[in-house]
């Protein structure tokens, strides 16, 4: 009995584990949205200077109606994986040519460390002078946002791949191509990955601080707007819809393809310990 | 080990399909009673609220916007696709034919 029973233990613990800790987590929101709907009443002050949980709602489906939201996220998130992928394509070509070749590495260094100390918040004003609001203004700044991390972890990833693999695949006879795709790149994965997740983060941020200064459209401008137009509820609609959608890309797409490039890499433990 | 991602990748793309497909359907279904559209035309376009800032700027991408009264905004030069475009948006209420002023 006891030898049959045991097996479905760990299961049932795993199970009673993520439940308990998706509901104590509920409950800590659950308290904050209780505590600040309380709290309304006893500050006294108008919608304007602090909405309540209520007048979120009510503003959000009002945004909803109105059919303002959907255009909004639809705007942000097109920037977003647009500069994402670009700047990642660009960041990986890049660290990759850097760690493969010394001279490109020693032309290129200077420059880039240049580049890597401003900011994007400063490119963003001359974007503008040149490329006007909008989409090609936001997307540059975005890719300039994730280039960077991907750029450093592509290359951390090719100086630090398997040497011994490289030098087995170059006494097989295999080409420069050959040790690129089958040990250099695949190597410098978890970096890739590391680079691109710490990328996607910075450019979420990049994002709405790109829209509010760029562009007439998206959450990061409803959240400027929100202020100007005296909706301030419509701010923090916004901020919720950014928080909400920070944890969906995390959870459904950087986590699970970080965890599946680590195991694939064989530091399963670590995978574990992260989840 | 991709599971979640490629589920979640086809749950957005069911959900921009789903979209297009319902905001298609609708668009037909407001513009049926002004078939055939002309290559340029004026129209009234009345929303289920007074139009904001923002409808006044998707509207004004389609054409000529002239006037806003109460719910309707009035529009000229507007080509079928464009119209087509606007009559998909949920919050469109209705389309008719508009003889300017």
């Amino acid at each position: 009995m006891t030898a049959l029973a045991l097996p479905a233990l760990p299961q049932r613990r795993v199970l009673a584990g993520r439940w308990g800790k998706a509901l104590r987590g509920a409950a800590g929101v659950l308290l904050l949205l209780v505590a600040w709907q309380v709290s309304v009443p006893l500050v006294g002050l108008s919608s304007y200077f602090y909405p309540s949980p209520s007048d979120v709602v009510a503003s959000f489906a009002e945004l909803m109606r109105k059919g303002i939201l959907p255009v909004y996220f639809a705007d942000s998130m097109v920037r977003y994986g647009t500069g994402l992928l670009a700047g990642a394509l660009l960041g990986v070509a890049m660290g990759v040519l850097i760690g493969l070749h010394r001279t490109v590495a020693v032309t290129l260094s200077p420059l880039l460390k240049f580049l890597f100390a401003i900011v994007e918040v400063a490119w963003i004003p001359i974007f503008v002078v040149w490329f006007g609001y909008g989409f090609k203004t936001i997307v540059l700044a975005l890719v300039y946002v994730v280039f960077f991390p991907v750029l450093y972890n592509t290359l951390l990833g090719v100086r630090t791949a398997p040497q011994i693999l490289v030098n087995a695949l170059r006494s097989l006879g295999a080409s420069r191509l050959q040790v690129l795709r089958y040990a250099i790149l695949p190597g410098a994965l978890p970096g890739i990955i590391t680079g691109l997740r710490v990328g996607a983060g910075f450019a979420f941020r990049g994002l709405v601080f790109a829209e509010i200064v760029a562009a007439k459209t998206g959450i990061g401008y409803l959240i400027f707007e929100g202020t100007q137009t005296q909706q301030t509820a419509r701010t923090i609609v916004g901020m919720i819809v950014m928080g909400l959608t920070w944890l969906a890309i995390d959870l459904c797409f950087l986590r699970p393809v970080e965890r599946a490039t680590i195991q694939r890499w064989g530091l399963t433990v670590d995978a574990e310990q992260r989840t | 080990m991709l599971r979640v991602p490629l589920a979640a990748a086809g749950v957005i793309v069911t959900v921009i399909m789903g979209w297009w497909l319902v905001a298609y359907v609708a668009a037909e279904r407001k513009l049926a009673s002004l078939q055939p559209l002309p290559d340029r035309g004026s129209y009234s376009i009345t929303l289920d609220f007074a139009p904001e800032r923002f409808h006044q700027q998707r509207l004004q991408e389609a054409g000529r916007l002239v006037e806003v009264r109460d719910r309707t905004v009035y529009m000229m030069d507007v080509a079928p696709t464009a119209l087509h475009a606007i009559a998909g948006q949920y919050w469109v209420d209705k389309v008719a034919r508009w003889e300017g002023r």
